[in-house]
């Protein structure tokens, strides 16, 4: 089997009036918990369509398993969660879990009995009540995420792509999803998920790809690109923050490039130039009580701002989820 | 193959298993049931009835020949219990015998009361006042046997043997009419008629609703997004092909069962009415063959594709019912434009326009089973038609899928017809 799951390699997709993607490419491991990390209108969900092969690029090759993404067989070993989410309304849940599993090449028979397991595993068939017997908009909404996930799963594929998968959800199947990223990773199950949320691509993922405009502008795993990054960060904590010395000396241009101010914490990235020791003395000579100075790796929250920068923020980038 | 099947299944049993579709199939056959019994039923019950054998006769002829009517009205009928009673009233007392008569009808003791006179020996006149006036079968008794009785009178002063008399005068003569066609004698002329029309608005119907049905669910499957999850499995193609076919089994079967049970009750139709104590008018079915039926269901699939692929390219085009609707008017155009064709053709079935309506691929899935259901057409006019129609049919379903793969994925605004155009020329 190939070592990368997907294989994408200068692919190129353009609109009649603009270019979704261009000169893509990039490597996800298998087994690898995969981000793709972009603002809005990144081009992420071109690429996951591109990937599935619900559109074809203009240009490049895209290689899932080894094959051409546009083999038939390997559509059988990926699951997919789109971004915006929605099931036959009028269909009774296990029907329409039974035939997305159809479309994916398992027999009804097999189905059913995972479709017990699934709604029993996520309280959906309890000793009360069998959700499974009533019709998708009988359920609430957080219900349909989760039946909406157990048809992503239900053919136990080897390749998960989820859209934006944490949009919409509510904390408990938040988690619940968390929960079934790491578990599929155990399983040496791929899972690409695309997010402008950093928090949570920091903590599950073990690499990305970070895109804007179309065009990646790094990706790698999250160790390296941080110590790529790294050691020109600063985490500090002040007691007070109104202390007028801490605004003049973060401003202070010859020592700090950048702040991302918290409050009462701030992430700090260093002027190229700049001495770490330098900062902290003149925090101290100016009296500001200090509870934590300490040189980190940037967090891909930063990371990402330093590459994408302003632009992305003036495209619907939206910090911290 | 296996996928393509799971979408056709899902579509066929989900429409199915709706409501919808079990309240209007159950509504054909209860709807034929009625165009059937009804009318029957209404007509039995204004039959020569009993009550006409409540009536009085007042006999102002001196001659008595009222009590010989009032025979004669009875006649062999055995469910008379009672016959018409005589009055014999001298001429000048007789209106004032009416007054009574008619108070005796008002308050219900009487049915009615017969008239009869010297212009009624005379052959000329007899009258009749009373609840079965609206009655033509009971006005026809009572008519035929005046009329046999001063026959028969006549023919005694003529010196005929008065047991042959009746003899000669009884004729229970009943009249059946039979149309003839350019085609020959070909059943009851009114009944291939409304069996012509009946099919050509049937198909009309199905086509129309459940090409509708396919682009509603076209739409639901793309503001829902379950497309986009749908067509990361199967090719677009197949999705939109196990569309067309699962509706359009959904309508076959509909029809069958309609057929079906539209026969049955053709069958069963005598014993109904019977047991209703109606007697069934005779009624035949016109006479198609296997050929014919098999070449409606042909024409009905093919039509069926034609449309169904249109409208799914549409449905994919849009995002809500009512852009649909403007999307769908060209195609509304053709099947309208059809549909206003079919009462002249019904006229006409020979007509040159009847033949060209027969050919063109957008009305003759319509309009060529009309033209064989009354006519004979020859194999070849069917065979190039067919030809014809198979071609219209790939090039439809050719051109919608390649707008329902764009448009599944393309939300905002509405498209307008050229970009639809330039879609059909898009890679993917």
């Amino acid at each position: 089997m190939a070592e990368n799951t997907i294989e994408i390699r200068n692919v190129g997709k353009r609109y009649a009036e603009h270019v979704a993607v261009r000169d893509l490419s990039l490597f996800v491991p298998r087994g690898a918990v995969y981000g793709l990390l972009g603002p809005n209108g990144a081009g992420k969900t071109t690429t996951i369509r591109m990937l599935l092969n619900i559109i074809a690029p203009d240009s490049g090759t895209i290689n899932i398993f080894g094959q051409p993404n546009t083999d038939p067989r390997i559509t059988n070993r990926i699951g997919y969660l789109p971004e915006e989410r929605g099931l036959y309304r009028k269909m009774q849940v296990r029907r329409v879990l039974r035939f997305l599993a159809e479309l994916k090449g398992v027999p009804a028979k097999v189905a059913d009995k995972r479709i017990d397991q699934w709604l029993e595993r996520l309280d959906l068939k309890t000793a009360e009540k069998d959700w499974g017997a009533s019709k998708i908009d009988e359920l609430s909404r957080g219900m349909q995420q989760k039946v909406q996930f157990i048809g992503t799963l239900l053919h136990d594929p080897d390749l998960v792509i989820l859209d934006e998968p944490f949009s919409g959800l509510d904390p408990i199947n938040a988690q619940a999803l968390k929960d079934t990223i790491v578990e599929l990773k155990e399983r040496n199950k791929t899972v690409i998920f695309s997010t402008h949320l950093m928090d949570n691509a920091e903590r599950l993922c073990d690499s990305v790809c970070i895109i804007a405009r179309g065009e990646k502008v790094l990706d790698g795993s999250v160790v390296s690109v941080k110590e790529e990054h790294g050691n020109r960060s600063i985490a500090l904590a002040v007691t007070d923050r109104s202390h007028g010395a801490v605004g003049t000396i973060l401003n202070d241009r010859s020592l700090v490039n950048r702040v991302d101010d918290s409050n009462r914490f701030f992430e700090i990235e260093l002027a190229p130039s700049a001495d770490p020791q330098v900062l902290l003395r003149r925090l101290v000579e100016a009296g500001v009580g200090i509870q934590r100075f300490e040189m980190v790796q940037p967090s891909l929250h930063q990371i990402f701002l330093e590459k994408v920068g302003a632009t992305g923020v003036e495209e619907g980038m939206t910090g911290h989820g | 193959m296996a996928k393509l099947w799971a979408i056709i299944k899902r579509e066929y049993l989900e429409r199915v298993r709706s409501k919808w579709f079990v309240i209007a199939t159950m509504f054909g056959p209860i709807i034929m049931g009625a165009l059937v019994i009804v009318p029957a039923y209404i007509t039995a019950k204004s039959k020569s009835t009993e009550a006409i054998f409540n009536s009085t006769i007042l006999d102002a002829t001196t001659t008595g020949i009222g009590d010989r009517i009032s025979l004669a009205i009875v006649g062999n009928n055995p469910k008379a219990t009672v016959r018409p009673k005589v009055i014999v009233v001298p001429p000048s007392a007789l209106s004032q015998a009416e007054s009574t008569a008619t108070r005796d009808v008002v308050e219900r003791r009487l049915n009615g009361y017969i008239v009869l006179d010297q212009q009624t020996l005379a052959g000329e006149r007899a009258r009749y006042a009373g609840r079965s006036a609206t009655s033509i079968p009971d006005m026809e008794r009572v008519r035929s046997a005046i009329r046999q009785t001063i026959v028969a009178m006549r023919l005694e002063k003529a010196g005929v043997n008065p047991d042959s008399i009746k003899e000669l005068t009884f004729m229970p003569l009943s009249l059946s009419s039979e149309r003839i066609t350019d085609k020959g004698r070909g059943g009851s002329g009114t009944v291939s008629i409304i069996f012509a029309a009946a099919i050509a608005f049937l198909l009309y119907m199905s086509i129309v609703l459940y090409g509708q049905n396919v682009l509603r669910g076209v739409l639901e499957e793309k503001t829902n997004r379950v497309a986009e999850v749908v067509v990361s499995s199967v090719p677009p193609e197949t999705l939109l092909a196990g569309k067309v076919i699962g509706v359009g089994g959904v309508g076959l079967t509909q029809q069958v069962i309609w057929a079906l049970t539209t026969f049955a009750m053709m069958k069963a139709r005598a014993p109904i009415m019977e047991k209703m104590g109606l007697t069934a008018a005779p009624f035949s079915m016109p006479d198609i063959g296997w050929g014919t039926a098999v070449l409606l269901v042909v024409f009905f699939v093919l039509g069926f594709t034609f449309y169904a692929a249109l409208y799914a390219a549409a449905g994919s085009a849009v995002n809500t019912e009512q852009e649909a609707q403007q999307v769908v008017q060209p195609l509304i155009l053709m099947l309208v434009g059809t549909a206003v064709f079919i009462q002249p053709i019904l006229v006409n079935p020979g007509s040159r326009m009847a033949q060209i309506m027969s050919w063109m691929p957008f009305s003759a899935p319509i309009i060529m089973p009309l033209r064989l259901s009354m006519t004979s057409v020859p194999p070849l006019e069917i065979a190039l038609t067919l030809l014809g129609l198979v071609a219209a049919c790939f090039g439809a379903v050719w051109v919608a899928s390649r707008i329902y793969r764009v448009g599944l994925l393309m939300y905002g605004k509405k498209p307008t017809l050229r970009e639809m155009a330039r879609w059909v020329t898009y890679s993917r």
